[in-house]
C-alpha cells in the first residue's frame, strides 16, 4: 500500500470535476479513487474505496454537499468546493474548515491537500452537527431523513415514518415495516421533526401522532400507545402529558 | 431674494418695461392738459421708474405663493388694501419730486399742478400695483408648476435607475463565479471552447446592460440574450441542460427588457440544477390577437426540500410587468406532474 493520499471527487459539473482531475493529476502523492457526479455516487464511492479525502462540492441536486457530510460522518476528511454561498462560508470560518471558491488556483488547491493531510494525520474530527446547524438557515422543520445504508442513501419522507426508536448507540426509523438505522442521538431527531406531528412519547421513543388508534392504560401511570398496524409502544407519564396536550 | 433683483439682466430688462409706461402717464397728463408735454415727460418718466422700484414690493406681499394656497377672499383683500397704500405712497413721492424739480428747473408754478395730477397718478399708480401683484402670482403659480414637473422628470429618472440597477443586480453572483470556473477549467481541456465561453459571457454581460436602458425591446433580442443565457449554463450543465427556444410568430413584439431571462435562470438554478439528469428548458412565445403569450417550463425535482423557491425572480418579472402594463399582464406559475410552468401574458 503506497501512502498516497486517495481522494474522491464530487461535483455534479464535468468542467469542475475537469479542473480537479487536473490539479490533482499535477500531485504524484495523490490518487483519484473515484469520481462522483453527486452525492449518491459518492456515498457508494466512499463505502467501496474508503478514501483518505473527499473533495465535496456544496451546490448539487437531491442530496447537497452538507447532506452527503451528514451521511459520511464526522470521521471522514472533507474539503468543501463552492462557489459562492455566503451561509456556507460563514459556517466554514467558524469551524476553522478549509474550502475551494470556484475558481481556484492550483496553488490553493495544494494548500487544501496540505492541511487536509495535517488533519488526517493528526485524526481531526469534524464538528458535523454544528456545521450544518450554521451552513443551512434552517426554514422549517425536517422534511426527509436521510440515512446512510452502506453504499446506499435512504431518504425517507417525514410522513413515512411511524415512529423512531433509540438503539443503543443509533436510531431506528421505523417506516412500513422496515428498520433503518443512524448513527444520531433521539434527542437530535426530536429537535429536527415537527413537534406538531412527532411527539416524544417515552425516554426511547417518537411517535408520528397519525399513527395512533389509541392509547391504553395497562398499569397505574403506565400506558400503552397502539398503532394502526397493531405495534405496541410503551407511553411514559411526561410522554402521555406531551400526547394529551398535543391531541 | 426676489427674483427680478437677483439678476441684474432682469432689472435691466424690468426697469425698460416702467420707461414706456411712463411716456403712457405723461401722454396722459398732457393730454388732460395738466402739464405740457416737456414738463408732463420730465414729471412722468423719472416717477414712473421709481414706481417700478415701489412695485417690486408686490412679490413679498403675494409672498411667492400661488393664489391657490391662499385663498381668494385675502388675495383680494391684500390686492387691494396694498395697492391703495402704494398709490398713496407714490402720491407723496410725486409731491416731493415736484417740489424738487420746481425748485431746480425753476418753474415755480409746478407745485400748483399737483392737486390736478394728484387723481391721474393714483388711478394710475393703484392699477399698476393691482397689476404687478398678478403678475407676481402668476409667476409663483408658473415656478410652482415647473418645479412640479421638473420634480416629475426627476422621479422618473430615479425610477428608471432603480429599475437599471435592479438589472444589474439581477446577474446572480453565482451565475459569474460558476462561469469564470468554467472558463478556468477549459483553458487547459479546450482552449478553444473556452474562449468562447469568454466572449459568450462578454456578449451576454453587454447586451444586458444595453437592452436594460431602454424601455422596450422586440421579443427576438429579448429571446436571443436568453439564449446566450442558457449557452452559458450549457458549457456548465453539459448534456444535463437542453434548450428549446420557439418564437412563434411573435419576434417583433415589444416587451420590457430582460422580462424573461430570470424566468430561464429560475428554471436552471431552481430545476435543471436539482435534477441528476437535468432535463429540457422550454420557451414558447405565442402571438394572440390582442396579447402576446409566452411560457417557461421545465422539470423539477417533486420531493426537492422547501424553502428553495423561486420567488425572487418571480416576484420581480411580477413587478416589471405591473410597472409597464398595470392590470393588463399576469405571470401565472404553476406546477404540475413535476414541469414547473410560467406563463406571462401582456397586451400588444
Amino acid at each position: 500500500m503506497s501512502d498516497k493520499l486517495r481522494i474522491v471527487i464530487v461535483d455534479d459539473e464535468p468542467l469542475a470535476r475537469a479542473v480537479l482531475r487536473e490539479y490533482a493529476a499535477a500531485d504524484p502523492e495523490i490518487e483519484i479513487v473515484a469520481d462522483c457526479a453527486n452525492g449518491f455516487e459518492a456515498v457508494k464511492a466512499v463505502a467501496d474505496f474508503a478514501p483518505d479525502l473527499v473533495l465535496l462540492d456544496v451546490q448539487m441536486p437531491k442530496l447537497d454537499g452538507f447532506e452527503v457530510l451528514e451521511l459520511l460522518g464526522k470521521d471522514q476528511a472533507v474539503v468543501f468546493v463552492t462557489a459562492y454561498d455566503q451561509y456556507a462560508l460563514r459556517a466554514f470560518e467558524v469551524h476553522a474548515i478549509d474550502y475551494l471558491l470556484k475558481p481556484f488556483s492550483v496553488e490553493r488547491f495544494q494548500e487544501a491537500v496540505e492541511r487536509a493531510r495535517e488533519r488526517i494525520r493528526a485524526k481531526t474530527a469534524i464538528p458535523v452537527d454544528e456545521i450544518l446547524r450554521d451552513a443551512k438557515p434552517r426554514t422549517g422543520h425536517a422534511e426527509r431523513v436521510l440515512i446512510r445504508d452502506g453504499a446506499n442513501v435512504h431518504v425517507l419522507p417525514v410522513d413515512k415514518i411511524d415512529y423512531v426508536e433509540a438503539q443503543d448507540d443509533y436510531v431506528a426509523f421505523k417506516s412500513e415495516g422496515k428498520q433503518y438505522l443512524k448513527d444520531q442521538t433521539l434527542s437530535a431527531v426530536e429537535e429536527a421533526l415537527d413537534p406538531a406531528r412527532f411527539v416524544r412519547i417515552h425516554r426511547s421513543f417518537i411517535l408520528n401522532i397519525d399513527r395512533i388508534a389509541k392509547v391504553e392504560l395497562y398499569a397505574k401511570d403506565s400506558r400503552m400507545a397502539i398503532l394502526r398496524d397493531g405495534t405496541r409502544l410503551p407511553v411514559s407519564r411526561a410522554g402521555y402529558a406531551r400526547l394529551s396536550q398535543l391531541l | 431674494m426676489h427674483p427680478i433683483l437677483a439678476s441684474p439682466g432682469r432689472l435691466a430688462a424690468y426697469i425698460a418695461i416702467w420707461l414706456p409706461l411712463g411716456i403712457l402717464l405723461a401722454a396722459l397728463l398732457a393730454l388732460q392738459g395738466v402739464f405740457g408735454w416737456t414738463r408732463a415727460a420730465v414729471v412722468a418718466v423719472p416717477l414712473s421708474i421709481s414706481y417700478g422700484f415701489l412695485c417690486l414690493s408686490a412679490w413679498y406681499v403675494t409672498g411667492g405663493s400661488p393664489v391657490e394656497r391662499v385663498g381668494a377672499a385675502r388675495v383680494a383683500i391684500a390686492a387691494i388694501g396694498s395697492s391703495l397704500l402704494s398709490a398713496a405712497v407714490w402720491l407723496l413721492i410725486a409731491r416731493g419730486w415736484l417740489a424738487l424739480i420746481g425748485g431746480l428747473a425753476q418753474w415755480p408754478d409746478i407745485n400748483a399742478s399737483f392737486r390736478a395730477a394728484a387723481p391721474t397718478l393714483f388711478g394710475f399708480g393703484f392699477l399698476l400695483y393691482l397689476l404687478a401683484m398678478a403678475v407676481s402670482y402668476l409667476a409663483a403659480a408658473f415656478a410652482v408648476s415647473r418645479g412640479a414637473e421638473r420634480r416629475g422628470l426627476e422621479l422618473q429618472v430615479l425610477a428608471r435607475e432603480a429599475e437599471l440597477r435592479a438589472l444589474r443586480a439581477q446577474i446572480d453572483p453565482h451565475f459569474l463565479f460558476n462561469s469564470l470556473q468554467s472558463i478556468s477549467a477549459l483553458t487547459t481541456v479546450d482552449s478553444a471552447a473556452a474562449r468562447r465561453m469568454c466572449l459568450l459571457l462578454a456578449d451576454f454581460l453587454r447586451e444586458t446592460l444595453a437592452l436594460g436602458a431602454r424601455a422596450r425591446i422586440p421579443l427576438s433580442a429579448e429571446l436571443a440574450l436568453v439564449r446566450k443565457f442558457l449557452s452559458i449554463e450549457q458549457v456548465r450543465f453539459g448534456p444535463r441542460l437542453q434548450v428549446e427556444i420557439d418564437p412563434g410568430e411573435a419576434s417583433d413584439v415589444p416587451v420590457p427588457p430582460l422580462l424573461l431571462q430570470p424566468l430561464a435562470e429560475n428554471a436552471v438554478t431552481h430545476g435543471i440544477a436539482h435534477l441528476l439528469d437535468g432535463g429540457v428548458v422550454r420557451i414558447r412565445a405565442e402571438r394572440r390577437t390582442a396579447s402576446l403569450a409566452v411560457t417557461v417550463d421545465n422539470p423539477v425535482d417533486a420531493d426537492r426540500p422547501a424553502g428553495r423557491g423561486t420567488g425572487l425572480g418571480l416576484r420581480n418579472v411580477r413587478e416589471r410587468l405591473a410597472s409597464a402594463y398595470g392590470a393588463d399582464a399576469f405571470a401565472h406559475a404553476e406546477e404540475h406532474d413535476g414541469t414547473y410552468t410560467v406563463r406571462v401574458e401582456l397586451p400588444l
